[in-house]
């Protein structure tokens, strides 16, 4: 943090410090310790001292406790020579200053005239306003805990011209956010630029000019530590309460407009108590790192027509849309809707045309929120029944975005836009397909709307990571041949990373319980390495059953505290199985035969089994009709394993599982495997070869025996022992 | 949404008769129908007049078969419900869907659960949902169909015919499928049905909703290969059927 910007909060709280003082004993002097002090209509004594410190102070001569707390909260002014002020004494100037401000402000009501309007409203003659009475507190203060304004923004000082002024004072209204405005800059403040257009002012319209003084500012502050106090539970005196409450639910920040000299940064310094950070509009030096901020503390330069929305994304606010804004209903209910053709306007991508679907993860600054742009003809341009390309290409920013996003993300473009009553989505990727019905289009439905939809959803459903959603919808076939390659490339990176997926790498395995009319006593559980006995299901369509049914046979089964991660045993995966096996299970190994092997329905494409005497097992294909060197034909075998049974030695599985790392990964894996029937041999040839060879075997095949070679445990053995199989010289299977 | 199923064995007319009541319903009532043709023996499609591109059963098999090579990055439940999608043949007055060849050997616990769905939340759109079942009725076994409004049992003019009709019903009832109300329709039956033939209608509890006549004209169509869903409104197998639609709740 550069010593700079910390020597400028400190200097500013000591001049401020010293002009409380030096105010305090003026009117001490002139009106006596027992002179009242107060804001008027308000119950909270003076906030910031009753809510920081729990002072109740009520008269001049109270006020000076105050100075002392002030005092001991100052800083020494850094020196030229020496050392780096940190952080701690910046934020206790800053605390100091508050309570410098409240000295003074509260000093400016004994005197006569009030420098202050005391009404919701400012007047022809009087701009000012001065502190909110409990009435205001208690109206407006509550909008912040409901949502209704998410926060503030302490405007201080001025814009470069009256225009700058009023658009911001608009972006802000239109975020729902109240702007507090105060202090003065070379004598000029916002408020008054305001006022110079003719902008209506006060907290109706959530413009309010608190004062021209520096020290007005604390009448924001004093806000928000009063919302603390009526309703964030906080007593007075509950510093840390109130500071986290505020940093927490109340998104306010400080836009520093104009020259920011000392004062102004020690009024920063208080606010990042709040956890407000501070966005100026001038190149004042940066506090970048987080801490007591949710983000960064204090940001600059940043550019006026960047400013607000800069702002929101540095106090972490995030906007709430609850309301999709397109001209027909919008719901679930409306998911599974098909348009028919005969009352289609318009068909979009599908067979006859080219399409994609694509989200990208950008930076920050790359995204502009809310930007929706259709490239090519809009639906008005278009007759009826004319099929055309589509593509929708979404980008994405946001504080908590992770790569692993988004996929998850793009796959949420077929949901949302299928909830609109009249619109029919399908396919994702580079095989999408939409209808939009007559009806809807006659209502206004344009395709601009596909972005207003992905745009309220994605903030919607996914605020904690989405900050900023743009959305560019192409209906040219140009443009979208043009970008459908890179698409592609990154579909292809995706998938390639998904395939590497490992067991570890996720904490959620799902349950598979559809087999339970047959096998009531069997559940399968799917892990990305292992896939549903059947071969059917993989771990992702166990995931999307999931979210599709929360109720359904697809259950997500938290891994827990892992028992043996070499066998694959866990503890709440334990649980679960023995929960929904109707107690039948107590416990299963998934990287196992030998011990507690995983149960199978019935339907399993292979069987393995141990061939004792050759350290090996075999493996068979369940179209396999003839004898096995077990001595047992499939049928026969599968009565070991099928149903529920759990018998050592013995697993019913998938062919694609043969492939797996997971393998039976305990005892070694597939290079266990000494027998298998010929065909099936065949068919996994390459994937054996694969396994060989990461084992330092080039030609595992050959070494296998399988029903031509050999059909008795005795005829295996021989043949392995001559081919010198390398599940002879593995560890003893038991 | 009404659903109507017609089964019989085969041979018994009940695929000209689905189509008799697709074309009865699409002028009388709404152009908003799914007719599905749930005989594994497909040929619905060419009575209404149309080329089918693609079965239900056979994107079934095509996902098993393929299980690692599907589209990436799309679950089993999104490609069926793609597929199936694009497999729809949209014509003005209906759209078909055909649900192809059976199971073979080996698990469909998992396609058919999803099959179900898919099909339920398709037939949701529609007015009206016509399936021309085959005699074992084996979708209704297995769940991939939901419930019923109206199903009509066809038979042929005999006490044996009737009987097997008879039979069906029951294991209906045995499966507890929801079916609201069960009729039987004779088929190119003679004007006046014989003693035992009421005989057996009685015995076998069955409600006989309509009588149709043999008809020379369809007859022809039939045997010339063309399709019976453009039969004149004036022939006899036609005006039968508008008889008994009309006492239907539809």
């Amino acid at each position: 943090m550069s010593k700079l910007i910390a020597s400028r909060a400190i200097r500013g709280a000591h001049k401020l410090v010293a002009r409380a003082e030096n105010e305090l004993q003026q009117a001490i002097k002139e009106k006596g310790t027992q002179e009242k002090v107060e804001f008027p209509n308000t119950g909270y004594y003076l906030p910031i001292s009753y809510g920081i410190l729990g002072l109740q102070i009520d008269t001049l001569g109270g006020l000076t406790e105050l100075l002392e707390e002030a005092k001991i909260l100052l800083p020494q002014i850094p020196e030229d020579s020496l050392w780096l002020p940190y952080l701690g004494h910046t934020l206790d100037a800053g605390m100091a200053t508050l309570f410098a401000d409240e000295i003074i402000e509260a000093i400016k009501y004994t005197s006569n005239p009030l420098p202050y309007l005391t009404a919701p409203n400012p007047s022809e003659s009087q701009l000012w306003l001065g502190a909110a009475n409990d009435v205001i507190m208690r109206e407006r203060g509550i909008e912040f805990v409901d949502g209704t304004a998410p926060g503030f923004a302490a405007c201080v000082g001025y814009c470069p011209t009256n225009e700058i002024a009023v658009k911001i004072a608009r972006e802000l209204q239109e975020k729902n956010l109240y702007v507090f405005m105060s202090a003065e800059t070379e004598g000029k403040s916002m408020a008054q630029q305001l006022r110079e257009e003719g902008i209506q002012m006060g907290w109706e319209t959530r413009l309010v000019p608190f004062g021209n003084d520096v020290t007005a500012t604390i009448h924001a502050l004093g806000f928000a530590t009063r919302v603390a106090l009526s309703f964030g539970g906080a007593q007075p005196g509950d510093f840390q309460r109130v500071l986290r409450y505020n940093k927490n639910r109340v998104f306010a920040f400080v836009l520093a407009l104009g020259p920011v000299d000392d004062e102004k940064h020690a009024q920063a310094a208080g606010a990042i108590n709040y956890g407000f950070p501070t966005i100026a509009d001038t190149d004042i030096d940066q506090i970048l790192p987080t801490g007591i901020c949710t983000y960064e503390h204090v940001v600059s330069p940043v550019s006026h027509d960047k400013i607000v929305a800069k702002a929101i994304e540095v106090r972490g606010l995030k906007i709430s849309i609850t309301k999709v804004p397109i001209p027909v209903p919008f719901g679930p209910a409306f998911q599974g809707e098909r348009v028919r053709k005969d009352d289609m306007y318009v068909e979009l991508a599908g067979q006859p045309n080219p399409g994609f679907e694509f989200l990208a993860i950008k930076s920050l600054d790359e995204v502009e929120d809310g930007k929706i742009e259709v490239v090519g003809p809009e639906i008005d341009d278009l007759d009826e029944g004319v099929q055309i390309p589509l593509a929708i290409w979404v980008d994405v920013a946001g504080r908590q975005m992770q790569p692993d996003f988004e996929p998850i993300l793009e796959r949420q473009i077929h949901d949302f836009i299928n909830c609109a009553n009249g619109v029919f989505h399908m396919g994702q990727r580079d095989i999408n397909w939409a209808r939009i019905s007559k009806e809807a289009k006659a209502k206004g439905f344009k395709f601009r709307h596909f972005g207003s939809i992905i745009h309220a959803k994605l903030h919607g459903e996914f605020g904690k990571i989405v900050d900023k959603v743009q959305v560019k919808i192409y209906t040219r076939e140009k443009e979208i041949l043009e970008l459908i390659d890179l698409a592609r490339k990154v579909y292809h990176e995706r998938d390639a990373r998904l395939a590497d997926m490992t067991d570890e790498s996720v904490d959620t395995f799902y349950s598979c319980t559809l087999c339970q009319s047959f096998a009531p006593n069997h559940v399968c559980v799917i892990t990305p390495e292992r896939s549903g006995l059947c071969g059917a299901y993989n771990w992702l369509d166990g995931k999307a059953a999931y979210q599709i049914n929360p109720t359904g046979p697809n259950q997500p089964i938290k891994k827990g505290i892992p028992i043996d991660e070499r066998k694959g045993q866990w503890e709440d995966i334990n649980t679960f199985v023995y929960n929904s096996s109707h107690k039948t299970l107590e416990r299963f190994n998934a990287y196992s035969m030998i011990e507690d092997p995983m149960t199978s329905c019935g339907c399993f494409e292979c069987i393995s089994c141990i061939l004792p005497s050759t350290n090996g097992i075999m493996v068979v294909y369940r179209d396999y009709a003839g004898m096995t060197p077990s001595g047992m034909k499939f049928s026969t075998l599968a009565g070991t394993v099928g149903g529920g049974v759990q018998t050592p030695g013995f697993i019913g599985h998938s062919k694609h599982y043969i492939g797996s790392k997971k393998f039976i990964s305990h005892e070694g894996g597939a290079m266990r495997i000494v027998w298998m029937n010929r065909n099936l041999k065949e068919e996994l040839e390459p994937i054996l070869r694969e396994i060989g060879k990461q084992n330092g075997i080039e030609d595992l095949c050959d070494r296998i025996a399988d029903d031509t070679l050999a059909t008795t445990e005795e005829e295996v053995l021989e043949f392995i022992t001559k081919k010198n199989h390398p599940a002879l010289s593995m560890d003893p299977l038991f | 949404m009404r659903t109507i199923a017609i089964s019989g064995k085969g041979g018994t007319g009940k695929t000209t008769l689905a189509a008799l009541i697709i074309r009865w319903l699409s002028e009388n009532r709404s152009r908003s129908i799914l007719a599905v043709d749930a005989d594994s023996n497909v040929n619905l499609n060419d009575i209404l007049g149309v080329k089918i591109r693609d079965t239900v059963g056979a994107i079934r098999e095509e996902m098993k078969k393929s299980v690692d090579n599907l589209p990436a990055g799309m679950t089993k439940q999104q490609f069926l419900e793609y597929k199936i999608q694009t497999s729809l043949v949209e014509t003005r007055n209906f759209d078909l869907i055909a649900m192809g060849r059976p199971e073979g050997p080996g698990c469909y616990c998992y396609a058919n659960n999803l099959l179900r769905d898919i099909l339920k939340t398709l037939g949701e759109n529609y007015d009206y949902v016509v399936i021309d079942n085959e005699a074992g009725m084996e979708h209704l076994s297995r769940r991939t169909t939901q419930a019923i409004d109206y199903l009509l049992s066809v038979s042929d003019a005999s006490p044996r015919g009737i009987q097997t009709a008879g039979r069906i019903s029951k294991t209906l009832e045995e499966l507890d499928t929801r079916v609201r109300r069960r009729f039987l329709i004779l088929n190119r039956a003679p004007e006046n049905l014989t003693e035992t033939v009421m005989g057996a209608i009685q015995q076998e509890e069955l409600h006989l909703l309509a009588v149709i006549p043999e008809d020379a004209a369809l007859l022809k169509m039939d045997r010339d290969g063309m399709p019976v869903y453009n039969i004149s409104a004036n022939s006899p197998a036609y005006q039968a059927v508008n008889e008994f639609m009309n006492k239907l709740d539809l």
